[in-house]
């Protein structure tokens, strides 16, 4: 009990008469943090991003002017009933028709000459949202069935299918390399951690020969050391939390002007997530620090 | 009492730190081991305190056999002998009254105990008034003394004393070799490795002197009588 308070107190008084080595430690492990939590939010960001036009996205199949409504529910339904379909939404003549005015309502001469008409040209509509980009074709296949066919006019697929496949090319590519760059700044941010921890433990090498000439146990040499890496750990996981939440509270209102003002989903997921960040993070850092400092340190007790 | 049987060390086929040695340092004496670079001093000091093992023979420390010691045994064993070293390797980091504490602490020693204890210590070496300052606040001799306090606070049976004048000037010199005398008043086994010519002469004890590994002489009242 007493040589585990010794170790504790040592520890600390260790970290204050090593104050630079030890800040400069800290500094590293929170660049390394830093550096893995400003891709997270980025991912985050981007994933948002494509959300958001994945949102935009939808098929617009317009019927013939005069198609009974019975039919126009029955599609409905039938379209409804797929698992692939996020929503469907079924608009009439006149709404079709009251959004067409409402569309053109700085263009006086579309809208005399929709007056001129005796009767409503528009058919209904059928807004369909898919729960994957890529199913859309399938959504399109399925409704364009001999029962429905000879009503449709037209659907808006065909002259968004660039932009369709452009955006689901474009979310694979961001999830995927987004993985792979979180991975790679995590496993260079380690690297850093597990260097400048060595750097620490070498400049106190003639110490812990000493220690040992004195007749200081390994463990008792450790211990210090040890600790001393989990309290540079801890520390470095609090400043990146600080970090982390200063930018999100002054960065983020900026960032919205990019999204014309709606959520960029960074403090959303900051405030869902962040117990398991801060602890996995913590964990991740605390346990390497300690590891490293017992295999450094056992590599300057001589015998 | 320290034994040696036929020891030998040899680092390389030709560099031979000790050659078929052997020794017996009774309980309280006084011995000085002397010899020229490369005689094999250092090798025997590091021998006693289990730095390096040796190639042949056999060690023994107040019944201890330690030719073969395991690793996990030698702090046990460091905490049993007092040394004194030529840098001194003090813990630079820590106080006086620390770095005198630490052989204390790592021994599980209670902290009453250390607290009594420590202040008595530094008091013998004339270093009460420096407790607290820090190795780089202290010239070398007092240094040395707290060396030498720190050797002293476990009350080892043999003090290893590894050139302890070799940085020092002559009067810190004398102070120090005035301590060691004292110290082996007390009834401490004292093994001065020097090549100290002063030193020796004036102690007027036994000395051991070292050549090639070996051993050249061994006078029970003897004098420095290696010539450069």
């Amino acid at each position: 009990m007493i040589t585990a308070w010794r170790i504790f107190a040592a520890s600390w008084k260790h970290f204050a008469r090593n104050l630079w080595i030890g800040l400069a430690t800290v500094f590293v492990f929170t660049v390394a943090l830093l550096s893995v939590n400003v891709l997270i939010g980025t991912n985050v960001m981007l994933e948002r991003v494509v959300a958001f036009f994945e949102e935009k996205i939808d098929v617009t199949v317009t019927f013939e002017s005069g198609t009974p409504e019975a039919l126009l529910t029955q599609a409905r339904f039938y379209v409804q009933s797929f698992p692939q379909t996020a929503s469907v939404q079924l608009v009439s003549p006149q709404e079709a028709l009251d959004a067409f005015k409402e569309r053109n309502k700085n263009n006086p001469k579309i809208l005399e000459a929709l007056s001129e008409l005796s009767t409503n040209p528009l058919g209904a509509q059928l807004v369909i949202k898919a729960k994957e980009t890529e199913d859309y074709p399938f959504l399109l296949a399925a409704v364009r069935n001999p029962q429905f066919q000879p009503f449709i006019r037209s659907s808006s697929y065909d002259d968004h299918r660039t932009a369709i496949t452009s955006i689901e090319d474009a979310a694979k590519s961001v999830r995927l390399f987004g993985s792979g760059l979180v991975a790679v700044f995590s496993l260079f941010g380690l690297l850093a951690a597990f260097n400048a921890i060595r750097v620490a433990i070498y400049t106190q090498r003639e110490e812990i020969a000493i220690m040992r000439l004195v007749g200081a146990s390994s463990a008792y040499i450790r211990g210090p050391f040890v600790l001393e890496g989990v309290w540079l750990a801890t520390l470095a996981c609090l400043f990146t939390a600080a970090a982390v939440w200063a930018a999100i509270y002054f960065g983020e209102p900026r960032l919205q002007q990019f999204f014309s003002g709606s959520d960029t989903g960074i403090s959303d997921f900051y405030v869902q997530n962040w117990l398991t960040l801060f602890f996995s993070q913590f964990a991740v850092m605390a346990g390497l620090s300690a590891l490293v400092s017992w295999i450094a340190v056992g590599r300057y007790i001589r015998r | 009492m320290i034994v040696l049987e036929r020891v030998s060390k040899t680092y390389h086929p030709d560099s031979v730190g000790l050659d078929d040695v052997s020794l017996r340092i009774e309980a309280g004496e006084l011995v000085s081991i002397v010899g020229q670079s490369g005689a094999g001093k250092t090798t025997l000091a590091k021998l006693l305190m289990a730095e390096e093992q040796p190639s042949a023979g056999r060690i023994e420390i107040g019944g201890w056999d330690i030719t073969n010691i395991r690793p996990r045994e030698i702090p046990e064993l460091r905490r049993q002998i007092g040394v004194i070293f030529q840098d001194y390797k003090l813990l630079p980091k820590k106080t006086v009254f620390e770095n005198v504490a630490f052989a204390l602490e790592v021994a599980g020693a209670k902290s009453q105990h250390i607290y009594d204890v420590v202040p008595q210590v530094l008091k013998i070496v004339g270093l009460e008034d420096r407790a607290h300052r820090f190795p780089r606040q202290l010239s070398g001799g007092e240094q040395q003394r707290v060396v030498i306090a720190r050797s002293l606070v476990h009350r080892p049976k043999v003090l290893l004393a590894d050139e302890p004048t070799g940085n020092l000037d002559t009067l810190n010199t004398q102070d120090i070799m005035d301590l060691l005398v004292k110290i082996n008043a007390f009834g401490t086994t004292v093994v001065l490795v020097t090549h100290n010519r002063e030193v020796v002469n004036a102690l007027r004890r036994r000395v051991i002197t070292l050549k090639d590994g070996k051993v050249a002489s061994d006078v029970a009242h003897g004098k420095y009588t290696l010539t450069v």
